[in-house]
């Protein structure tokens, strides 16, 4: 069977760093299937999901051993920017995610690189801000905008790319209470599209939405057991 | 009414031409006050750059006496015995610096007028690769980070019990030069961050990329670039005709004295 995430006894260490972040990682995410990784600060959740979507190792290096496959495609085979078709990732820090003067061209950014017709585009923009909802500041400046509505726009943007993965790295932690809901709700709606997500977090108010919740301990992925919250806190 | 950042960028072009090649202080004045109207047409706040500018004053008074102390022309104003502090050329020289500096920052101002995206497309829709335009916007947008960067660290020091201000001025760098990795780890962090989100966006994923964002220049635009040039070569051949004349008249005046030298010596 082909899975759209298959990570295979993955091995990572940074460049220049003794540890060995992951330490033989398995996982297989099936279609359409919202699975949520928990761990302590500092365990590798980012670093794991940074091997899905091709940041490692084309952006940083290190020694990476094991295979990580998109829809039966080794990683290693695909450029980022095939990769980018196929994977999208919103990033904790909604501040360092923008840079567009309005959201608009925010939105168009993703889009463009891959030549999608214009018309097109312009179809996915209000395809996408309905999807946030958030079509009122369609020609507001992203950094005028409050934590929240900046992370639904860095949402918003990955989405035009219609990537049929979709990773989230802990995009809730930097985001006010009414933010939260909000950003909540359109998980949801993704879910019910069809979409395959992974969901990290540090918050256990947020594993609701999952459908299978896994923890990365020592380097490795385990199922979640509620007895092991120790660190993880409720909001 | 929206003009497009072409013309905008032709019209800063121009007057910033004009600002470095002509020499002439009343017609640098001249060009300033031109300047100055474009800006206010473009509704810059015109105020608040000149605020800015105003920081300057002191390259100017350090030009003036540069110039005063390494030239022997002109009439000495401020003298310590046998040493020039100031001359006339030297203020004169001081001046004409200040003025070129208004006209190239007040009229670069005008292109603030569009946003990152509407100049990014402008230099596209000129052939500059994309990928150029695009680190320049990018670059543009990491100032303020680094501005906000640099603030937090101070505020960060101040809330340690350390008063920057009231702090002697050896051990104030000694601070600042305390301050300066962490400031610079923590913007390549952001920097790189950012370039992460750029890279997971299909960056380059092609040669070739779709602008959802087209320039059209309007009839207005075009009107806007031709008083441009015509205003600019004006304005050229007007200094260049008065340079001449008055280097032809200082030919004569130089001839006249050397004939009446010439004269007295032979009565
Ligand atoms: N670029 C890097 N170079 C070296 N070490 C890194 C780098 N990024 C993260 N690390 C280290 O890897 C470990 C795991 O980081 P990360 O994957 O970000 O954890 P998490 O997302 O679970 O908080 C941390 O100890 C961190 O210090
Ligand atoms: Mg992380």
């Amino acid at each position: 069977m082909i899975y759209p995430i298959e990570i295979n006894n993955l091995h990572y260490k940074y460049e220049k760093d003794a540890r060995e972040i992951l330490n033989g990682a398995n996982l297989k995410v099936a279609k359409g299937e919202t699975v949520a990784i928990v761990g302590l600060s500092g365990s590798g959740k980012s670093t794991l999901i940074y091997n899905i979507c091709g940041i490692i190792p084309h952006i940083y290096r290190g020694e990476a051993k094991g295979q990580v496959k998109i829809w039966g495609k080794d990683i290693l085979d695909m450029k980022l920017s095939e990769i980018s078709t196929k994977v999208g990732i919103v990033f904790q820090d909604p501040d360092t995610q923008l840079f567009s003067p309005t959201v608009e061209d925010e939105i168009a950014f993703g889009p463009e690189n891959l030549c999608i017709a214009r018309e097109q585009i312009g179809l996915r923009i209000k395809k996408v801000l309905e999807t946030v909802n958030m079509e009122e500041y369609r020609l507001e400046n992203p950094g005028n905008l409050s934590g929240g509505q900046k992370q639904l726009i860095a949402i918003a943007s990955v989405l035009a790319m219609e990537t049929e993965i979709l990773l989230f790295d802990e995009i809730l932690s930097q985001v006010d209470k009414e933010g939260r809901i909000k950003i909540r709700e359109v998980i949801k709606g993704l879910k019910e599209e069809g979409k395959t997500i992974i969901l990290i977090e540090h918050d256990l108010n947020n594993l609701q939405i999952a459908d299978r919740v896994l923890q990365l301990k020592d380097g490795k992925l385990e199922e979640f057991k509620a007895g092991d919250i120790i660190g993880l806190h409720r909001t | 009414m929206n003009i497009d950042p072409r013309t905008k960028l032709i019209i800063v072009l121009c007057l910033s031409t004009l600002a470095i090649f002509i020499k002439d202080i009343l017609f640098l004045s001249g060009i300033l006050l031109i300047t100055i109207m474009i800006s206010l047409f473009f509704k810059v706040n015109i105020l608040q750059v000149l605020r800015e500018i105003k920081r300057l004053l002191y390259v100017l008074l350090a030009i003036a006496v540069i110039q005063s102390v390494f030239s022997t022309d002109g009439q000495v104003l401020i003298g310590l015995g046998k040493l020039t502090i100031l001359t006339t050329v030297g203020v004169q020289k001081g001046l004409e610096f200040i003025i070129r500096i208004m006209i190239i920052i007040s009229s670069a101002t005008i292109i603030t007028t569009s946003n990152s995206r509407e100049i990014i497309q402008g230099l596209v829709q000129w052939r500059l690769p994309y990928e150029v335009a695009f680190m320049v916007s990018i670059g543009i947008r990491f100032l303020p980070i680094l501005r906000e960067e640099i603030k937090d660290s101070i505020v960060a020091i101040q809330l340690r019990g350390i008063e920057i201000k009231k702090t002697p001025l050896k051990k104030k760098l000694y601070i600042y030069s305390y301050l300066f990795t962490p400031i610079l780890v923590s913007t390549i962090i952001k920097a790189q961050k950012l370039s992460m989100s750029v890279e997971m966006r299909g960056f380059r994923a092609y040669e070739r990329r779709t602008s959802y964002m087209v320039l059209r220049m309007s009839y207005v635009d075009y009107l806007i670039i031709f008083f441009s040039f015509l205003c600019a070569t004006t304005l050229a051949h007007l200094y260049i005709d008065q340079s001449v004349l008055t280097l032809s008249s200082l030919k004569r005046m130089s001839y006249f004295v050397y004939n009446s030298i010439r004269l007295r010596k032979f009565l």
